[in-house]
């Protein structure tokens, strides 16, 4: 019984590779630079996406979204300079939202409208700063520690507001502003509430916390002539199984109150953590682009090197197919040179995309992800491609005839 | 005393090998028939062209013919598939070129041992097979040895050893001591003699008439046919014989036999076997 061939290829391979030390390593180098430009996107992008899954999951999951819906057709948005969808006004209205909240099943909804202002206070005067105004119910959405105080609620005065924990450092130069006053828009507003520090600006609010000030409804209406313009609802479902039921009902609800324009989307489940930013979006794309170029240039190196190979070579493989190699013996012997190339030089790319994510994550706010699934693609691409751009050359070589081959040198 | 019919080494029958197109073809190889049984040493010898390569990369299962049939060891090998060709090229057929052909990155003994690769040894066992042969060949001080270290006629023996290392049916060799001085030569033919005494099957083409002495059976070819064999008298007169004028046939026949130096092998009569 003939055992299989797979380690004496494995040890010729490693000799062959060896021999030809600094050419090997080269072509590894554009393996590892094309692995690594997939795992640091991966990385980055999935980071930011189990962030936003994470705050849904402590809030105990079963948490669904209505966003307006961002206009499709036009220009795409990557040719506009100016992107559209940012003055698109949002039809969402506290009617809506009154209507959601009475679903049966529904364990909170919170209606959120964000508006600019600039708050003003002896010690400092911010300029364009989030303010967010909601109900009471919008702590029972998302997971927002309070650090002193007490949040919005139905008995407080119209005037009060909670802040982010670094924006009361900002306007009072003390992390524990209560009772202090600020100035927003005209108006007089007193600080009951300071929210905890989050290391994560990133939220399926699309809002800093850290440095929002927090207005009850009524107060934020009084801003917009007595409107109120939602830019989004939150609904949270008592279990998973009435989530389902209840984003049926609040399409039904708001096809209703839209005229049947459906000019809302209602995201639940994992949608939730997806970018909607189509900056974001862009800027993904681009970069996966590249990434996928610099992966075939690399494979085009793989092949270009092993042609070499094959070429300097030639009398070897005669030698070898006259000594009793078959075809297919040949080809294993060059495929696996191809294949232990794109293995190194894809660990090499996982860890060096891992490192590269690492140093970006220190100019965002999050974490790049650590899984296993994000290394199994990296080190999956790079065997894709070594089987891919090794096949050519490898076949090449068991084409050869040995008698061509044996003879060059006579 | 009976004589049995034994298995030749070699079969060939109306063996037949074009090359070129259209107006351009040839026969390398014109419907060759040879046998040749094991334990022989054949020569085959020709001007260039005549088809002596030819035959032999078809011997060796490094070609295939285009026509007719080969029967080596009583076995039909045409209608095998390229890796079955590979595996006979393995296990039953060694070559010696003249060009050596040891691959440069490895050491003898891993030379020696690469047909055993093949075979699926395990790399000891092949190492050990290996060393066991060269020790055989005297060239045990040198396994370590790295190729380009190594004079001419040491190369060649080292890859007579590795032609010989599976234990083949048959040995093939092409031009072996075309690249290798006189003295080098002598040592290399007196390597394969010895081999072809303790029973190899031994089949060598050359160039070189002085040679043939080593060997039992001297062919000679000519446009891609045989023109002379010694072991086959049955041939009608050589081309390249001059013909006189009004001689008769017969007479031509007896010189033939009488013009070589060992005695063809068909026509010897043995007692064992």
């Amino acid at each position: 019984m003939r055992r299989p061939l797979v380690f004496e290829h494995i040890s010729m391979a490693y000799d062959s590779l060896r021999a030809t030390r600094s050419r090997t390593l080269l072509t590894v180098l554009g393996v590892t630079i094309g692995v690594a430009s997939v795992t640091t996107i991966l990385a980055l992008s999935f980071g930011v996406s189990r962030i936003i899954s994470h705050q849904v999951e402590s809030i105990g999951g079963n948490i669904a979204v209505v966003r307006p819906r961002l206009p499709e057709h036009g220009t795409s948005s990557l040719s506009d300079y100016v992107v559209q969808q940012s003055f698109s006004t949002s039809t969402l209205t506290e009617k809506d939202y009154a209507a959601i909240a009475s679903i049966p099943g529904v364990e909170a909804a919170a209606p959120i409208m964000t508006i600019t202002g600039s708050p003003k206070t002896k010690l400092a005067s911010l300029k364009s700063n989030v303010v967010f105004a909601t109900t009471p119910s919008f702590l029972q959405t998302v997971n927002l520690p309070l650090r002193e105080g007490q949040f919005i609620d139905s008995i407080t005065n119209i005037n009060t507001a909670v802040i982010g924990g670094q924006l009361a450092v900002d306007l009072f130069g003390t992390e524990v502003p209560i009772g202090q006053t600020f100035e927003l828009r005209g108006q007089t507003f007193t600080v009951i509430g300071i929210l905890q520090r989050t290391n994560d600006p990133v939220n399926y609010n699309n809002v800093d916390f850290d440095r929002a000030i927090i207005l009850s409804l009524e107060s934020g209406k009084l801003f917009n002539n007595g409107i109120s313009q939602l830019q989004q609802i939150n609904i949270r479902a008592k279990d998973n199984d009435s989530l389902g039921r209840i984003v049926q009902a609040t399409d039904t609800i708001l096809a209703k109150n839209h005229s049947g324009e459906q000019d809302y989307i209602i995201l639940h489940g994992s949608q939730v953590a997806d970018p909607t930013s189509q900056l974001f979006r862009s800027v993904a794309g681009v970069l996966t682009a590249i990434a996928a170029i610099s992966l075939v240039v690399g494979g085009i190196g793989i092949m270009n090197i092993m042609l070499v190979g094959v070429a300097e070579r030639t009398r070897e493989i005669g030698l070898r197919k006259a000594v009793g190699a078959s075809n297919t013996n040949i080809v294993s012997q060059f495929m696996t040179e191809s294949l232990i190339i794109s293995l190194v030089g894809g660990l090499a790319g996982v860890a060096v995309g891992y490192l590269a994510a690492l140093i970006a994550s220190t100019f965002f706010a999050f974490r790049p992800a650590f899984t296993w699934w994000i290394v199994a693609i990296g080190i999956g691409i790079a065997l894709i491609v070594g089987l891919v751009f090794g096949l050519y050359p490898a076949i090449r070589a068991a084409r050869k005839n040995p008698i061509e081959s044996l003879r060059q040198y006579h | 005393m009976a004589t049995r019919k034994k298995t030749p080494a070699i079969e060939l029958k109306a063996l037949t090998k074009r090359y070129g197109i259209g107006d351009a073809e040839h026969n390398a190889l014109d419907e060759v028939d040879l046998r040749i049984e094991k334990g022989e040493f054949v020569t085959i010898m020709g001007p260039s062209g005549c088809g002596k390569t030819t035959l032999l990369n078809i011997l060796g299962l490094l070609d295939r013919s285009d026509d007719g049939e080969y029967y080596l060891d009583g076995k039909s090998v045409e209608r095998l598939s390229g890796s079955q060709h590979a595996r006979i090229r393995s296990e039953q057929i060694g070559i010696v070129f003249q060009s050596f052909n040891l691959i440069n990155r490895l050491n003898v003994v891993e030379n020696v041992a690469l047909p055993l690769t093949y075979s699926g040894m395990r790399k000891y066992k092949r190492l050990e097979a290996a060393s066991a042969i060269l020790k055989n060949f005297h060239l045990s001080e040198r396994e370590y040895y790295m190729p380009w270290q190594l004079s001419g006629g040491q190369m060649q023996r080292v890859a007579i050893a590795r032609a010989l290392v599976n234990n083949p049916s048959i040995i093939l060799a092409d031009e072996p001591t075309g690249n290798l001085d006189s003295r080098s030569s002598h040592v290399i033919m007196e390597e394969l003699s010895e081999l072809h005494q303790r029973g190899n099957t031994i089949i060598m083409v050359t160039h070189n008439p002085n040679l043939t002495s080593y060997a039992t059976r001297i062919i000679k070819m000519l446009d891609g046919r045989i023109d002379s064999d010694t072991g086959n008298p049955t041939l009608p007169p050589p081309m390249t014989e001059k013909i006189p004028l009004g001689k008769s046939a017969p007479t031509i026949r007896k010189r033939r036999h009488k013009s070589t130096a060992a005695q063809p092998v068909s026509s010897r009569k043995r007692s064992k076997r």
